[in-house]
């Protein structure tokens, strides 16, 4: 049975992973080559495009334990801090910078896990979020002088391409920083990319699955909760961290508002959720898509575009359950196999589109006040 | 030395602004109790609610007071509207689904706003009774407060008495309990479920109304409201009233302790709020087990 779903579900991926980095290598020159000078932007909304994967891909390993953070903006906020705070502090290489912002954002992940391990469902989305709001207060109330308090902190970018007179252009110089942008942000979705589906295809990924659909069961069973729902939290956190480090040097600033925003949090669970859960593609495609949906929608509404966005994922719920990665793989499946249908359904755990209604559904959605012990 | 009677004007504001959080949050109670859906859209209802007093006002001229009860039924039948049209499919959606869908929601009634009304914040302004406060020896109360408070606290109770003693009531509480069992004894279920969501619409956009006199709101209120009310109803145990009502008291008169107490300390409401919620979830799940 996992033989005949590895074999139905991986290769996808792999093809997937492989057509990204060929994507990824040429992306920059190929822009140029058509668009000139609007290359410069289009390569920044497609480094959006990738930050975002990153953060949804992130949020979605740990959703596979079936734990909904709404602390995503704490550990991208504790990474862009932590290399703000090094590059004004220490006399370090930048580049140290983003390694220890992830280092910082596992460790809040460490933190704030082994205390919400007990909560499940809704309850551990809300601490979680409480988790990220006192982080955020923090950061407004950490003294001037070595936080910056409410005026944050100016962070010097990565990559400063020198103008050369005659060469080039003067645009060319956006281009080249750019491009340098670009190709950190493809390298870091390409090593989450590479952990996520390491995850899927070790045996953790049912290990994940049992969390999810039942936790006390997969207890068990022989799993051990506790330090599996961990793992996934440090594993999520890491990527995150890193990548509010690397877009503090883009954006040049910190600001307790911006890196701990609360739309950092909101995004990292609606790619995931659009693009479809619990897989390595689906938060992928929801980046990409969300991001031209609201690329398009801003170049043909302009005021008002995020009406229309919002339209787009009342639509996709309504009429894309499973997000688009998960309908169409259970269309196809559905319409591809008539007579093979029973192995779906003979295999829930490992059936990446199908598990995510029934094993979500059941538990919390049905019963809400399904707390990990109830209320008087 | 701490002045006591500061102490007792910052126990008084906490009070009086707990009405409002009790309001809101049991509203989203309802939606979640009864309903059993996780509407992150919450807080739209009542920013949607404030503007609608702030055009009101604007336009005709119309007194707030007055505008409770046109915005209360404007809201019931946007929230009927909603419930029908988007709402309905997604009862037995998962969690996840159901905070996209109203994640969803929530952006196109927001950027609706900001739309019509723009981004910045918006004042009913030249009320009379607006800047009106009573001195009850040392400590001093505003009448809207005070007013926002005696509402919140009728509607709050009349909510409470509407589930315990009216048909309408029971009929909420038989098919939060249970669905299938409500339907087989006749209830229609979807019914029961449009109400209940209206209602929910309504109490929020009473909110807002008052809100717009309390502040000047700007069209981005919606989802720190939404996430406060949701932190209040998750405390207090999912679609417990009395418990919306406690723990209302309780983060509103700590906020407010914070607030007049600690040098700079009311740009620390957000922090004792939400640190009280993360203390009182992590610590309840540990006792229990």
């Amino acid at each position: 049975m996992t033989r005949a779903a590895s074999g139905r579900a991986f290769p996808w991926d792999a093809v997937g992973l492989i057509v990204l980095i060929a994507a990824a290598a040429v992306a920059p020159d190929v822009l140029r080559a058509l668009f000139g000078r609007a290359s410069v932007s289009y390569l920044s909304i497609v480094t959006n495009a990738l930050s975002l994967a990153i953060l949804a891909l992130s949020w979605d390993m740990l959703a596979r334990t079936g734990q909904l953070s709404l602390a995503h903006a704490a550990f991208y906020g504790a990474g862009a801090y932590t290399t703000a705070l090094m590059l004004r502090h220490l006399e370090l290489p930048m580049w140290l910078g983003i390694p220890a912002g992830g280092v910082v954002a596992v460790l809040f992940a460490l933190l704030l896990g082994s205390m919400t391990l007990r909560l499940r469902a809704i309850y551990f989305a809300i601490a979680t979020l409480a988790f990220a709001e006192v982080l955020k207060s923090i950061a407004h109330h950490a003294p001037t002088a070595f936080a910056g308090g409410n005026a944050g902190m100016n962070v010097a970018p990565l990559f400063r391409p020198a103008f050369v007179a005659g060469e080039m252009e003067r645009w060319e110089v956006a281009f080249l920083r750019n491009e340098a942008y670009f190709y950190v942000y493809a390298g870091l979705l390409a090593l989450t990319v590479l952990v996520s589906m390491a995850l899927q295809r070790s045996r953790l990924r049912h290990a994940f699955t049992a969390i999810r659909t039942n936790e006390d069961v997969a207890g068990v069973m022989g799993v051990r909760p506790a330090r599996m729902k961990l793992l996934a939290f440090m594993l999520s956190a890491a990527g995150v961290g890193m990548l509010g480090a690397v877009e503090a040097h883009r954006i040049g600033s910190v600001l307790p508002d911006q890196s701990f925003a609360v739309a950092t949090t909101v995004l990292a669970l609606v790619t995931p959720i659009f693009g479809g859960l619990y897989t390595t593609l689906g938060p992928i495609v929801g980046a990409l898509g969300l991001s031209s949906v609201q690329e398009l929608l801003r170049r043909v509404f302009d005021d008002g575009y995020l009406i229309g966005y919002g339209v787009v994922l009342v639509m996709t719920i309504l009429f894309m359950p499973r997000g688009v990665v998960g309908s169409i793989g259970y269309a196809w499946r559905k319409r591809g196999s008539g007579p093979s249908r029973a192995a779906p359904s003979a295999a829930p755990g490992s059936d990446a589109a199908g598990a995510p209604t029934r094993a979500a559904s059941d538990a919390p959605a049905d019963d809400p006040r399904a707390e990990a012990g109830g209320d008087a | 030395m701490i002045d006591p009677t500061l102490v007792l004007q910052a126990l008084v504001s906490g009070i009086l602004a707990a009405g409002l959080y009790a309001l809101v949050s049991v509203g989203l109670a309802l939606a979640i109790g009864v309903i059993g859906i996780v509407n992150f859209a919450h807080g739209e209802f009542f920013m949607v609610g404030a503007f609608f007093a702030y055009q009101l006002f604007v336009s005709f001229g119309i007194d707030p007071i007055v505008s409770l009860f046109l915005v209360a039924p404007a809201l019931a039948l946007i929230g009927a509207a909603i419930y029908a049209s988007t709402i309905r499919f997604v009862l037995k959606a998962p969690e996840l689904n159901q905070m996209l869908l109203t994640f969803g929601l929530g952006i196109i009634l927001q950027n609706l706003a900001l739309l019509v009304w723009g981004g910045d914040p918006r004042t009913i302004a030249g009320i009379p009774y607006r800047s009106v406060g009573f001195e009850l020896g040392p400590i001093s109360v505003g009448l809207v407060p005070l007013a926002s408070f005696l509402i919140s606290l009728a509607l709050v109770l009349g909510l409470y008495w509407m589930l315990a003693r009216t048909a309408t009531g029971r009929a909420m509480r038989a098919v939060a309990q249970n669905r299938v069992g409500a339907a087989l004894v006749g209830l229609e279920v979807n019914r029961v479920y449009l109400v209940a969501f209206s209602l929910s619409a309504l109490l929020a956009g009473i909110g807002g109304v008052m809100i717009a006199v309390i502040q000047s709101p700007t069209p981005t209120i919606g989802l720190a409201f939404t996430l406060k009310a949701f932190a209040i109803v998750v405390v207090s145990g999912l679609g417990n009233i009395r418990g919306v009502l406690f723990a209302s008291l309780f983060v509103a008169i700590a906020e407010s302790m914070v607030a007049t107490l600690v040098p700079n300390g009311d740009t620390l409401r957000n922090a004792v709020f939400f640190a009280i919620i993360f203390v009182v979830l992590v610590w309840r799940s540990r006792r229990i087990a």
